[in-house]
């Protein structure tokens, strides 16, 4: 079974928010016209990511970034294709002393988040989650756990349409409280000034409207950051009852019916 | 005769109708003709499209089944039916992210009226890739406390299960006697 849809409806931010709080291990497959990514996840975090469009190889990376020359890469994959059939390139030049593992995870890891916030801007796109699908060890150089809070914080910074936000942020007479039980991964995100400005103003009282007249902050900039620290299960958005539709009135509470009454229902439908 | 109520809802080809199909002992009364065509339906202004089923419980007791559309034009229904209400089912077909938002809306919107006891339905979950109950939870970030089941509404079982599960959540709330 897979989770299937469009990031139209559901986009990558809520994607994200469900695969780490359900624990996800498996494949997020996007594609769109022009262009396809996959996510690897084990058990909420983000192992893997590739971009089709911005495929790069490790080798050609490392190359490029001036860590390792043409020549050390050539030789890494002569060693490949040889004596060290099936073992990932990054391996390999740790061993040949190109590179530190240390050196090679922060490269990774850079290369990792960077094709995933670009997938942030996609406001349309086949979404496929296929549950239990691990990333084969030979497509990858190394994977790296990747808690998505600090992910998603960040990709939510290159959003810059207003039609995203609305979905969660109808107006700035929007109030948000901070959650009662965020997880406890969300202590490790990392914040931004400006973010830190904001999240210190939230307090379940003050309309986003007042939190950017008191930080100085433009409305979209405050209702970027906001939809942030909902996408990553920080904050929430106060519940204010809807205006009555015309002409309705204020219902009646409801009468609360007796246990009696109840069990006789249950009897009848479990009999059938 | 008394009769008591119960409120089924959701977005558009949910399966409410199907919910109550499935359980009621009398012909569904639908006010009109279902259609799959979705913008047919909202360009219909003037027609409501209820349904109604009915269980009876005893000689002096009868369970009313209300279908009622999700959309944002029949929020006025909502007063008549949620008066004596019991509890409120809202379904979601498990299979279409595109209604999520929609059920976000629906259940921001009756919760805020009433405090009835109600349950969200995880409906449809023998089709091909649908979101499990958990899932649907995280997708709508729905508490702990809301329980979100799972349902196939063209299976009896399963839809008596589902009412016995609001059922029990609405005796939860009931006064003595």
């Amino acid at each position: 079974m897979a989770l299937v849809g469009n990031l139209r409806d559901f986009n990558l931010a809520d994607f994200l928010y469900l695969v780490d709080r359900g624990y996800k291990t498996g494949r997020l497959t996007l594609r769109r016209s022009d262009d396809a990514a996959t996510l690897y996840f084990e058990k909420g975090k983000l192992v893997y990511a590739t971009q089709y469009s911005r495929e790069e190889r490790l080798g050609e990376m490392l190359v490029r970034i001036g860590r390792i020359t043409e020549e050390q890469r050539d030789h890494a994959l002569r060693l490949q294709q040889g004596p060290y059939a099936g073992k990932p390139l990054g391996a390999i030049l740790v061993e040949l002393g190109y590179i530190s593992e240390e050196e090679l995870k922060r490269h990774v890891r850079t290369q990792i988040e960077e094709s995933v916030y670009r997938l942030f801007t996609w406001t349309d796109g086949e979404f496929r989650f296929d549950a239990g699908v691990l990333v084969a060890p030979e497509d990858v150089m190394i994977t790296l756990p990747l808690g998505v809070e600090n992910i998603i914080m960040e990709g939510v910074r290159r959003i810059d349409e207003w039609s995203r936000i609305r979905d969660r942020i109808p107006n700035t007479d929007v109030v948000v409280k901070f959650v009662d039980q965020p997880s406890d991964r969300a202590k490790g995100v990392n914040l931004t000034p400006d973010e830190w400005r904001v999240f210190a103003r939230i307090n379940g009282k003050d309309s986003i409207r007042t939190i950017a007249e008191r930080t100085g902050l433009g409305e979209f900039e405050v209702c970027r950051i906001i939809y942030g620290f909902i996408s990553a299960g920080l904050v929430e958005v106060v519940k204010e009852r809807p205006p009555l539709p015309p002409g309705v009135s204020a219902p009646v509470p409801a009468e609360r019916p007796k246990r009696s009454l109840i069990n006789r229902i249950i009897e009848r439908i479990r009999g059938m | 005769m008394k009769t008591v109520k119960m409120v089924i809802t959701g977005a558009v080809n949910s399966g409410k109708t199907q919910f109550i199909r499935t359980i009621s002992e009398i012909e569904v009364v639908s006010t009109e003709r279902r259609t799959t065509d979705d913008t047919r339906m909202i360009k219909e202004e003037t027609t409501v499209a209820m349904d109604f089923g009915r269980i009876t419980i005893a000689n002096d007791l009868v369970l009313h089944l209300f279908g009622t559309p999700g959309q944002r034009r029949f929020d006025f229904m909502w007063e008549i039916l949620s008066e004596g209400m019991l509890g409120l089912l809202i379904l979601v077909d498990s299979t279409r992210p595109e209604t999520f938002r929609e059920t976000l809306r629906i259940i921001d919107f009756f919760t805020s009226y009433r405090e009835s006891p109600y349950v969200v339905v995880a409906n449809k979950q023998d089709l091909e890739n649908a979101w499990s109950p958990e899932e649907l939870r995280l997708a709508l970030r729905l508490p702990d406390e809301v329980k979100v089941l799972p349902c196939v509404a063209t299976n009896r079982e399963s839809v008596k299960n589902v009412l016995l599960e609001l059922l029990y959540l609405v005796l939860q709330t009931a006064e003595e006697g």
